[in-house]
């Protein structure tokens, strides 16, 4: 009876991301329910602490997602942003996270249809390398 | 004690695999390049030609880290919320191979284990199922002091057999009763008097090539505050980086934390080495740090092995000269620097 | 090098002695063969402690933090660029710093000296040029120093400082013919569970000393994210999902200002080569944004500036 699906943490930024989550729902559009969202005021929150959290706990992937480069609402977060996830994602994936676990994305808050698109994609990624593996902290293993 | 054995080097070890049956047995091996105790299990290879082990062996009595204690976090669970002792396994433990500064370690560490006032469940249960069998030094390093600050590179306090090499062969000597009772068992031929003496006279040469020695009574001597407030600290610590090699190297540094650590509805009480070198290590609930900042912390270690331990113990300084602070400190702060400085 | 020493006392002198600066960062000589320690020099007369030589491995950048005097300092490519991030970063000003430059030819891997030695013990070190001698009891050897430099030396592309007051001898030819990736794009390769068990093996010796943290020279933060506990983000026992977070953390916080200066693999007590960590961070920051860190005082860091034309792709 207990047929796996994954869990993804997705930080979605509270002006965009967010927003076209909540237009997916009321338009009525279907997307998958695997996703734990945390809503954050800008996608240049999100710690790659939060991330690497995130896995430590169990995800078995994580999406960031923000404005478009131009749209932050903060002018500039998501363009210090793209920095770091760049290099955060080739870290990862370089020790051993597999590449489709973390996934990041631009969706303004109109973009209901892109949200669905991203996240089936995302889903079908992430659904496709079955149970996380890696960095899941569990009981200590000490003496 | 009963007398020497003599055995052949692959008799002993053949003796050594096969005390497995009885105890978990710990012997060197190497690892890249350097040596660790590990557990004799198979595919490990005993290697007893050796300076000494990158880690001191403390580990084997105080792991780096233990759970304590434990309990469920669910009301629905029994138990829940109430700690209860984590199951250990107390049982017969062998170590071969042990340096005598590293057993006489264990001696220092005791006193802070095992007294009067406190008594640690875990160290001293773990000890005293312990039986060390030492390996003397036939060459100490240069970075070795035990003949200054232990009892030597032959000796036997906190072993309970020690081992001479002999080229071929090694000369075993019980020291302790336990000791004795597992020679007792052990088929090989009583030591010679020539043997005995070969072993003495390497015992003479191997003390002949340790220079270093201070006197102790400086130490004794100095107030406290007088040491305390010397000039000297903020020199000795300005390459210091505060890591905590040094501190989890050691054979006698024993400063440990207890953490928490929750793990879905199951609780850990953890204990972790801890080092005086870490600010965290006297940072109070408050945000206030008595030891805020990096000389003074430097100092704490060298007081407290050199200076309030020699005043609390009497007995010697917290240090069996093994050497491995000044051989692997990454900035070169030479303890024996640091003698001659308090001393002077 | 060993010809720096020399004008290093020198000029230390003469700066101490006018009053050029108030104390003097350098390297003296340890009491271990191959290990020498950071000191600083506060009086003229003590100068002569002052050396260089193939095992000035650590970053004297790391000693600079947040220091209010005026410094005279020795440094080499790396430890220049190690300067050059901490006055970015707003942990010593320039004015305050007197740096006398040193064009390096690169420092020997103590480790690997140790190997062709058969870890037998050392009592003495001497090196003449390009070659260097050890003692031990009974043995004596000579070494050529260009087949036991740093693994980080022998790709070193910054060989010359950056910046400096005064350069204590001709620039050394750069190094350019190397490829300072070549183990990292091996490993890229992989299936991700190779990667995994490479790095888990990489790390199952640590200890957890933070030595690979505190000597270098980028970690200043007032609280580490490993002594963090609202909420903490890594457990504090030798666990190994908490020693590979630390490990990730600890790289990443380098990331875009690792200079490759090699101090935390130098100082391991365990010897785990960590800078398999930030080696593909400084791979990245080359690749994808043309960054090497600590370079000119003339631009921001990497994370601290951005282009709108910053690479795009991984995003959807």
């Amino acid at each position: 009876m207990n047929e796996w699906s994954p869990k993804i943490t997705a930080f979605l930024c509270n002006w965009c991301t967010y927003g076209a989550a909540d237009l997916a729902g009321v338009s009525r559009l279907q997307y998958p329910p695997n996703f734990r969202v945390i809503r954050v005021p800008c996608s240049g929150r999100v710690s790659p602490k939060f991330i690497l959290a995130a896995f430590r706990q169990g995800a078995d992937g994580v999406w960031v997602s923000g404005c478009h480069p131009g749209d932050c609402h903060y002018l500039e977060g998501n363009f210090y942003a793209r920095r770091k996830f760049a290099l955060l994602k080739g870290l990862l994936e370089h020790i051993g996270i597999e590449p489709g676990r973390l996934h990041f994305s631009w969706i303004s808050s109109a973009e209901a249809t892109k949200f669905v698109e991203v996240a089936t994609k995302v889903a079908n990624a992430v659904g496709a390398l079955g149970p996380a593996k890696y960095l899941i902290k569990q009981r200590a293993e000490v003496a | 004690m009963g007398t020497s054995k003599v055995l052949k080097k692959d008799e002993w070890l053949k003796v050594i695999e096969d005390l497995r049956k009885g105890y978990k047995v710990f012997v060197p091996t190497k690892e890249g390049d350097f040596h660790f105790f590990r557990e004799y299990k198979d595919g490990i290879r005993p290697d007893l030609n050796f300076s000494n082990t990158r880690l001191s062996p403390k580990g084997l009595i105080y792991p780096q880290s233990e759970r304590m204690f434990e309990c469920p976090l669910s009301k629905d669970q029994e138990g829940a919320f109430i700690l209860k002792e984590s199951p250990k396994d107390f049982g017969p433990q062998l170590v071969v191979g042990i340096r005598p500064c590293d057993a006489y370690g264990f001696l220092i560490v005791k006193r802070n284990f095992d007294n009067p006032q406190y008594r640690d469940p875990w160290w001293v249960r773990r000890y005293e199922s312990t039986t060390f069998v030492g390996l003397g030094c036939n060459e100490p390093c240069p970075t070795c002091f035990c003949n200054a600050a232990a009892g030597g590179p032959f000796g036997e306090e906190g072993l309970d057999l020690l081992m001479w090499d002999l080229g071929d062969e090694y000369l075993i000597k019980p020291i302790t009763e336990k000791g004795s009772n597992l020679l007792a068992k052990v088929e090989g031929k009583e030591a010679q008097d020539g043997e005995i003496k070969e072993a003495e006279s390497l015992k003479k040469e191997s003390q002949k090539k340790m220079d270093f020695s201070f006197d102790i009574t400086p130490l004794k001597n100095k107030a406290q505050l007088e040491l305390f407030n010397e000039p000297y600290w903020e020199d000795v610590a300005f390459s210091c980086i505060n890591c905590g090699t040094c501190t989890y190297l050691c054979p006698t540094c024993w400063c440990f934390d207890i953490q928490d650590e929750v793990y879905k509805n199951h609780c850990d009480r953890i204990r972790n080495w801890d080092s005086c070198m870490f600010p965290l290590f006297t940072l109070h609930g408050s945000g206030h740090n008595p030891r805020e900042k990096k000389f003074q912390r430097v100092r704490q270690r060298f007081m407290h092995k050199l200076k309030y331990y020699v005043d609390k113990y009497g007995n010697g300084i917290q240090c069996s000269g093994c050497g491995r602070c000044v051989r692997y400190c990454p900035v070169n702060i030479d303890i024996r620097n640091v003698i001659g400085l308090m001393c002077g | 090098m060993i010809r720096y020493t020399e004008k290093i006392r020198e000029r230390a002198r003469e700066l101490l002695g006018q009053g050029k600066v108030d104390v003097f960062i350098g390297y003296k000589k340890g009491t271990v063969p191959l290990m020498n320690q950071p000191v600083m020099i506060k009086r003229a007369e003590d100068v002569d402690q002052l050396l260089w030589d193939s095992n000035c491995c650590l970053n004297l950048a790391n000693y600079l933090t947040k220091r209010t005097e005026k410094i005279g300092i020795v440094a080499n490519g790396c430890n220049s660029r190690n300067i050059v991030i901490h006055i970015l970063e707003n942990q010593i000003k320039r004015d305050q710093l007197y740096i006398l430059g040193i064009p390096c030819e690169g420092t020997i891997d103590h480790r690997a000296v140790l190997r062709a030695a058969d870890n037998q013990e050392l009592l003495g070190y001497s090196e003449d040029g390009k070659e260097f001698t050890i003692r031990g009891a009974g043995f004596e050897k000579t070494l050529k120093k260009e087949e036991f430099l740093r693994t980080n030396c022998k790709t070193c592309q910054h060989r010359n400082p950056v910046i400096y007051d005064e350069l204590l001898g001709d620039p050394v030819p750069e190094n350019t013919e190397v490829d300072p990736f070549s183990d990292v794009k091996g490993l890229e390769t992989q299936p991700p569970e190779k990667k995994w068990s490479f790095f888990q093996n990489l790390i199952s010796k640590c200890i957890r000393c933070y030595a690979c943290r505190n000597a270098c020279p980028l970690c200043y933060c007032p609280t580490c994210f490993v002594d963090e506990s609202k909420p903490q983000w890594v457990g504090k026992s030798i666990d190994p999902i908490d020693t590979m977070t630390f490990h990730i953390l600890r790289a990443y916080h380098c990331a875009g200002r690792c200079t490759d200066c090699g101090a935390c693999e130098r100082v391991c007590p365990v010897a785990i080569p960590m800078r398999q960590f930030t080696k593909k961070l400084n791979k990245d920051a080359k690749e994808l944004f043309d960054w090497e860190a600590g370079l000119t005082l003339e631009t921001r860091p990497l994370f601290d500036f951005y282009k709108t034309s910053d690479y795009n792709e991984f995003i959807y």
